[in-house]
């Protein structure tokens, strides 16, 4: 396991994918390999990525090898069945930027949530309608440019016009990150994508 | 002394009779104006009296021709979409991350996508202006074009599976910036702000800046200095405090400082260097006057023994930015001794 988890904090896809397979053929069940190997790697990540010392590079490519690995064992892509419960993600109406919302996916499908990805440039009625076919644990806001702000404050209103009072929702992402909760009308503002882990831990399984 | 020589002085880390102050105001002059985005970052004509409406309504020290982050990677084959409230994107790429560089050329300035407008612009500024504000000419970093023409993530994978090819494609995007940033200090910059945020250490590790970035960098810069531009201003936004130390020897001579490093942090990292920073960008968005005014007279207090800081927000202020609030950091400047 311990050359699995190097291979995914190195950034060598091929490595894990091959490491992984192995485990696998002796006889470990993909959520064994996911729970003490993949999620094991995401933690060392965490320690080892503290603000002064985190860039996306490393992240990124621990991310894909993160991905291969569970593509192995579900093609899709998505933890089937998770324990840890679902997280529904987008960067909303008006921001096109995705790239922290595809690494804060490849973190939290690292440590065993199941991921729904509604996209970016994703208009609030899409991502409402996706949480109230989830039911997650719940969403997560990624924003890099200020002007999707207004946006942002009206989610926890059309998840309550759901019946989705209960799910929590959070934002991150260069512009949001600068503002509060209160400011967003959220539940947590996020620094980087560990800290959406710290987050979710925190909320238990979910409502399902 | 006027804005341009006090600019001028504070780069040169002299004594000078105030703070400059240089809200990194570059869209947010359309919204000042009544102007949809697009027609601002698509018409030099229209930028240039937005710049100078804004530099009426607020009586900052310096202006901008930036249009938006995509003008150097549209030239040089992107597919953009443009927006009347934000500022446009790509939606096709230049690059596949498996395709050749080699069907790929310089732009030229004065024909390709939006850089003759940007030209107009610089024209029309300098025209109005003179020797009496600073112009900057606006040209985006190195690795920045890089991922503008391939997209962020094929570019930061590309450094790992292919990093030959990915110092082809920055030597490519340095050629694109230098020959752009030529023609702009032509058309009228006094100036050049290289806008660099893929270059961030939030982005990309410090042993990377150093090895992919600095050489490419101080190429660029220097071919500024060549042509005569009176500074040069590097903006990298976020935790930049690691990389600060490679400024001078790159030939940065404004050095941004996001709201993430500190004033001490930036003295320490830059003790010889002019440096611009760093009110939260939001702050002007979400923030009040009063706020403002008081974290402008911190930061000024902070450099008052040290000379070489010019009071700026710690990256573009939103374009929708409360003008109360960038009035509020102008007046702050005006009314700090810097005796």
């Amino acid at each position: 396991m311990d050359k699995l988890i190097t291979a995914i904090l190195d950034g060598d896809s091929a490595m894990a994918v091959s490491k992984a397979r192995q485990l696998n053929a002796s006889g470990l069940s993909p959520e064994k390999i996911i729970i003490e190997g993949v999620e094991a790697a995401m933690s060392a990540l965490d320690t080892k990525c503290t603000l002064e010392d985190f860039n996306l590079l490393e992240i990124m490519l621990a991310g894909r090898a993160v991905m291969e690995v569970t593509k192995l064992f579900w093609p899709s892509g998505a933890v089937k069945d998770s324990a840890k419960g679902t997280v529904v993600i987008a960067a909303l109406e008006g921001d096109v930027h995705d790239l922290g919302k595809n690494i804060l996916k490849m973190v939290l499908t690292g440590k065993g949530y199941n991921v729904v990805d509604c996209g970016k440039n994703c208009p609030l009625q899409k991502l409402a309608d996706a949480a109230a076919a989830e039911r997650p644990l719940a969403v997560g806001l990624s924003g890099l440019i200020t002007t999707v702000i207004p946006v942002v404050r009206q989610v926890k209103g059309a998840l309550a016009a759901r019946g989705l009072d209960n799910v929590k929702v959070f934002a991150g992402g260069a512009a949001l990150k600068q503002s509060t909760p209160g400011m967003l009308n959220v539940d947590f503002v996020a620094e980087s994508a560990f800290d959406v882990l710290r987050f979710l831990s925190g909320l238990g399984k979910g409502i399902r | 002394m006027n804005s341009l020589e006090l600019v001028a002085a504070t780069v040169k880390l002299q004594k000078t009779e105030r703070v400059p102050v240089i809200p990194q105001v570059f869209g947010h002059a359309a919204v000042l104006s009544g102007v949809s985005v697009e027609d601002y970052t698509c018409n030099g004509e229209m930028l240039a009296q937005c710049q100078l409406n804004a530099l009426k309504h607020y009586g900052h020290d310096a202006v901008f021709s930036v249009m938006d982050a995509n003008v150097e990677a549209e030239a040089a084959g992107c597919v953009l979409e443009f927006h009347k409230e934000r500022y446009s994107e790509i939606t096709k790429y230049a690059l596949s991350p498996g395709g050749q560089l080699s069907p790929l050329v310089v732009p030229h300035p004065e024909k390709a996508g939006r850089m003759p407008e940007m030209l107009k612009a610089l024209s029309i500024l300098r025209k109005e202006l003179g020797m009496n504000t600073m112009i900057f000419g606006c040209v985006l970093g190195p690795f920045s074009v890089a991922t503008q023409l391939i997209g962020l993530e094929a570019a930061l994978y590309m450094a790992v599976d292919d990093p030959a090819r990915l110092e082809a494609l920055i030597d490519f995007a340095a050629d694109i910036i230098i020959r752009f940033g030529l023609a702009q200090l032509k058309a009228g910059a006094h100036a050049m702000l290289v806008f660099d945020p893929a270059s961030s250490p939030a982005v990309i590790p410090p042993n990377f800046f150093r090895e992919f970035i600095f050489p490419r960098l101080k190429k660029t810069c220097n071919s500024f200095d060549q042509a005569g531009s009176m500074a040069n201003w590097l903006h990298i936004a976020g935790p930049a405090a690691p990389i600060l130390p490679f400024y001078p020897a790159a030939g940065v001579h404004i050095a941004n400082f996001d709201y993430y490093i500190s004033a001490a942090q930036a003295i320490k990292g830059l003790p010889a260097t002019c440096v611009d920073g760093n009110i939260k960008p939001l702050a002007f968005v979400e923030g009040r006057p009063d706020a403002i005014r008081k974290e402008s007279m911190d930061l000024m207090a902070a450099f008052l023994g040290r000379r070489g800081f010019i009071l700026s927000s710690g990256c573009e202020v939103p374009l929708e930015s409360r003008p109360e609030n960038i009035m509020a950091m102008v007046g702050a400047a005006r009314e700090f001794s810097n005796a």
